[in-house]
Order: C-alpha cells, then structure tokens, then sequence
C-alpha cells in the first residue's frame, strides 16, 4: 500500500487534471420521486404497505459509450459496486475521449463470467465486500434488503441475493440507455417501479442461482433510466 | 525531507525486490498433467506459501479460535479426517459430509463433493463462512488479522503491503494448498524405473486399469469429474450431490471422484465415510450397486472379481500411499511461527 504513495503526486495530478476535462456519471436512487435514504420508510401505494430499505447493492461492469453503434470509449475498471449507504461509489468520470459524442451509455448490470470463475480479486470484487457467495461459487449482483409488514418472513425481512453466472441462469443484464450527450449524466434507478411489480407477500427471499433470480434480475434492469 | 525522500526509495527498491524475484515454480512429475490451476494470476512464492500455510493452521479463521483449517485436513491424514465419518464443526457440530483429502489440488477444476467451488482461492471461504464448520464472515476474519502482531508483518513480506484482504487470504491459503503435492508412492517410485511391483501387486494393477482407471484414472488416480458410483442413497442425509448445485435431473447423485492416492490414511471412505475398510469399498462396486437413472456408464455392467483378485486389487492400491508426502515437514503446524514462546526458531 505504501508503494502507492510515490504515484500520489502523478495521481493527484492526473484526477485533477481530468476534472477539469471528464464529464461525469452519476447513479441516483430515487422512491417514486424521493431519494433513497437507507432506514427510511416509503410508502408503496400498489401494496398499500409502507417499505423500509436497508440494503441496496449492486455490481455495474463494462460501462460503455455509444454513439449509435459506433463504441466510443469505455470505462477502465471493469467492475463498480455502488452502494447506497457509500455516496463515493455512486458517481464515475466518464472515460477519456468520451465527450459529447455519444448517445447511448450501455453496462452489464452485474458481474461478468470471467470474474465469476477467475479466483480471489481485490477492490470492489473482494469477498470481504460481502457480495460473494461462500457455498457456492460465483457473485451476488444485485442485493436488496428491507423490511415490510407484508412479509412473512422473521422480522418481516426481505432479502433479494441475486446472482448466478451459468447458464440457463446467467442473471447480470445488459443495460442500454439512450441519452443526449452532456458532461453530467444522471442514471436513475426508481425502487418503487421495482416494488410495484414485486409481492414481498408471496416472493421475499431469493438467495442462490435460478429461474427467481434471473427474473428479478430482469425486473430490477427494467428501472433504470436518464434524466437530464 | 531528505529522510522521507531515503524512506521512499527504500521502499521503491524494497517493492522492486518483491515483484518475482523470489517466484517458484511448482513441482511434479513428467508423468503429471499440466496443472489447471492459474498460475499467472497467482504465482507461487516461498513467503505466500508461509503465510498460507500460517492461515491453515491458525484458529483465528473460526468465530472463536477453536478451529482451523487443519481440524478437519490433518497433515498426518493426507490433510482429511481419518476416522470420522462426518466433518465436525464450531460448537461441537456435525456436517453432512466427510472431509476429502487435499492433495494434488492444482489438478482439479472444481472443489467440494457437488463441485460447488470453481476455483482453489475460494474454497476456503466455503469453511470459513459454514455455520457449522467455523462460524465467521471473512470480512471479520481481515480485521481480526489485521489487529494482531503477527500478521500485518507477514503480509507485507508477502505481498508487499501489510493491509490485510479477503483477496490476500484467500491467494495465500490456495498457495500453500497447492504446493500439497502427492507424488513419492510406490507406484510413482515403479513409474520412475526406481522399483518395480510385487507380482500380487502387478496383477493387482492389471485389475485396477481394466475395472477402475476410466474414473480414479492414472496419475492422480482420478478424473475429477463427477459420478454416480451406485451408492444407495443414506435417507438420514438425503444428499443428492451435485444436483443441489445445479438442479440438473442429470446430476443426481453424481459426486465428485476422489483420488485414490494415500487411501490408508484417508478412511472412512465415500462423500458420507460411508465405509471404513477398503474390502467393503471393493465389495460395493462388485455387488452393492444400486441402478439409478443417473448410474455411471460404466457401472452398468457388474464388475466381477474373485476374492484372490479382491486383495491383488487391495495390494496395488496400497503402493498409492505416499509416506514421504504424509510427512512432510515442511507441511505440518508451523510451530515457529504459531508458538514462538515455546522457543522455536525461525
């Protein structure tokens, strides 16, 4: 770790540099029209049953911009997991050479296979991230949790552990999203279009690969869109 | 500054040493497949083998310092757990399999009896997060590390850094397990023109590769694939092996075949130690088959043996055992290390 106090001064330079220059992506969660704030209620009105969120994490990888179909640039680090409760994993700069070119942000929302199978990786792909499944190979994508009285469960827990790398039930999605160039990109993730199509009554625990998992996958792909 | 501008170029050399210079490569016999194992994403090295092994012994890894890695994979049992036929836990519980013996591990795709585990670094997350084996979350097992005094110093000798990481761990552990190499038995001393068999365990070797090398296939005396080898299912267990993974109708009852390397100090035998003796282990697979739609092919057909050619059979699995590997030195408790008040030099 202290070998990288010699790049410091490069690195500050480079990050500060590229402010300057790089436009930046920013993933906002939002609940019907209110931010998420983890701990907080929000009313549901398909379930007339209020919710509270705890938990929502998910990986994004292969994040990359279009300009029809031509790739313009892509962004170097393979994998994000963006995190609620860490505002600092929310919002990326865009890669160099991408400005005003493009309109379409396309990414895998999930890990890709190659990560799912290559062994023990650090950063954001650390199982000590808590995103990695102990008894079995392979990444949760997408982890959702909360609390609503509709649930069965103890504590009226729900717990969506999404993942799944095989086939037939490969559950990261691709995410492709038209949008008007601009050095500020707002990517807009709204939970109440994912939860009023969920019943926490019937379905609230999903943890391991299969056809629930792909399902819910598809579903929380399905909510995000651009605002600008 | 002068002094942190030294401080720095110590550290830029100290960093430059680290980066290869004291990689290995590991070693086996010519006879030997090429490893499966990804070496380039984890090269060996003497000080990542130490600390790997330093974790394997070390109970820090359980929720509260009760178990380690080797409570179930003794050294001086090929790394199983002779006589037990279920793994034990924290808390004094049982498991719902017996502990496989770890060797010849840089072979093998994929780990557990189902195949759950596709990788060696992530095998012992498995352990380390089972509620019945040692209770803890890698996460708290990076902070209980990185508190300690031990450890911080063999992570930067490592990996040049001395923060802890689930990555660190898991890439030191897979290295010690893979330099648990198998290779110095009878057989391998014949295969290398040292020896030669006894004409009991000649015969013996004939029946071997006519009844049982197209799974437990030489060298290393399996395939690694998975299969249903006729067991009758244990209805206290219900285990269905590695349809549990991959909820494939195929996959039913198919469990991963084990090496039959070092079988006298790895009984009991089978996912469930099941048996205890290798003549009822022979004496299954001529007339204890169960058919099942998901039998092994090659199965199907009776395997029919006199009793002569039961214990010429028995005679050449013997001369699979490798005392050379089961005691090896440089395998066992790291007592320098792990109990240095006791006056054990580095």
């Amino acid at each position: 770790m202290k070998f990288y106090l010699l790049l410091l001064p490069m690195i500050l330079s480079v990050s500060l540099y590229g402010q300057a220059e790089k436009g930046n992506v920013q993933f906002e969660l939002v609940f019907g029209g209110q931010p998420v704030e983890i701990g907080k209620n929000y009313y549901l009105p398909s379930a007339r049953d209020s919710i509270r969120l705890e938990t929502i994490r998910f990986y994004i990888s292969h994040i990359q911009f279009f300009d029809d179909d031509r790739l313009m640039g892509s962004l170097k680090k393979s994998h994000i997991l963006l995190d609620t409760e860490n505002p600092e994993s929310l919002h990326f700069s865009m890669p160099e050479g991408v400005s005003g070119n493009f309109n379409r942000i396309r990414f895998l929302l999930g890990t890709d296979s190659l990560a799912n199978v290559s062994g023990a990786m650090g950063g954001d792909l650390d199982p000590i991230q808590g995103m990695y499944w102990a008894w079995q190979s392979g990444y949760i994508n997408i982890k959702i949790e909360g609390v609503s009285s509709v649930c069965p469960a103890r504590n009226h827990l729900f717990q969506f552990h999404i993942g799944g790398y095989q086939p037939p039930f490969a559950s990261s999605q691709i995410v492709d999203l038209p949008v008007s160039a601009s050095q500020q990109i707002v990517i807009r993730a709204d939970l109440e279009a994912f939860f009023s199509q969920v019943n926490l009554s019937e379905t609230y625990q999903i943890m391991s690969p299969g056809g629930q998992a792909v399902k819910y996958a598809k579903l929380f792909g399905s909510v995000f869109s651009v605002t600008q | 500054m002068k002094i942190r501008l030294l401080y720095l170029c110590f550290f830029t050399l100290a960093c430059l040493a680290f980066s290869g210079e004291t990689g290995f490569e590991l070693e086996y016999p010519d006879y030997f497949p090429a490893p499966v194992y990804d070496f380039g994403k984890n090269p060996l090295s003497p000080e990542k083998v130490r600390l790997g092994r330093v974790l394997f012994y070390d109970p820090v890894l359980s929720r509260d310092g009760t178990i380690s890695c080797a409570s179930c994979h003794s050294p001086y049992n090929g790394f199983a757990h002779t006589d037990h036929d279920l793994s034990h836990g924290i808390d004094d519980q049982i498991g719902t399999r017996n502990a496989p013996a770890l060797f010849n591990l840089a072979w093998q795709k994929s780990f557990m009896w189902d195949g759950a585990i596709n990788h060696l670094d992530m095998q012992a997350l498995a352990p380390i997060s089972h509620p019945a084996e040692m209770g803890e979350a890698i996460a708290h097992v990076v902070s209980k590390l990185q508190k300690t005094e031990r450890y911080p110093g063999l992570f930067y000798v490592a990996f040049a850094d001395s923060v802890v990481t689930g990555e660190y761990i898991l890439k030191a552990l897979a290295q010690f397990q893979l330099t648990l190499v198998s290779a110095n038995s009878k057989y391998d001393e014949v295969k290398r023109g040292n020896t030669t068999f006894s004409e009991q365990e000649e015969n013996g070797y004939r029946l071997f590769l006519q009844n049982c090398n197209s799974c437990h296939r030489e060298p290393l005396f399996s395939s690694f694939d998975f299969a249903n080898n006729g067991l009758p299912l244990d209805t206290t267990l219900n285990d269905l092996g590695k349809w549990q993974i991959t909820h494939q109708r195929e996959d039913s009852l198919r469990f991963k075949i084990p090496s039959l390397r070092n079988l006298t100090y790895t009984y009991p035998y089978m996912h469930d130690g099941r048996f205890r003796r290798l003549s009822q282990v022979i004496n299954h697979y001529t007339s204890g088959i169960q058919i099942s739609e998901t039998l092994a092919g090659e199965l199907k057909k009776p395997i029919s043996l006199t009793n002569d050619e039961k214990t010429d059979l028995i005679a050449f699995l013997l001369t699979l055992n490798d005392t050379r590997f089961v005691f090896d030195p440089n395998h066992q408790f790291p007592k320098e290390i792990l109990l240095p008040s006791e006056g054990f030099q580095n």
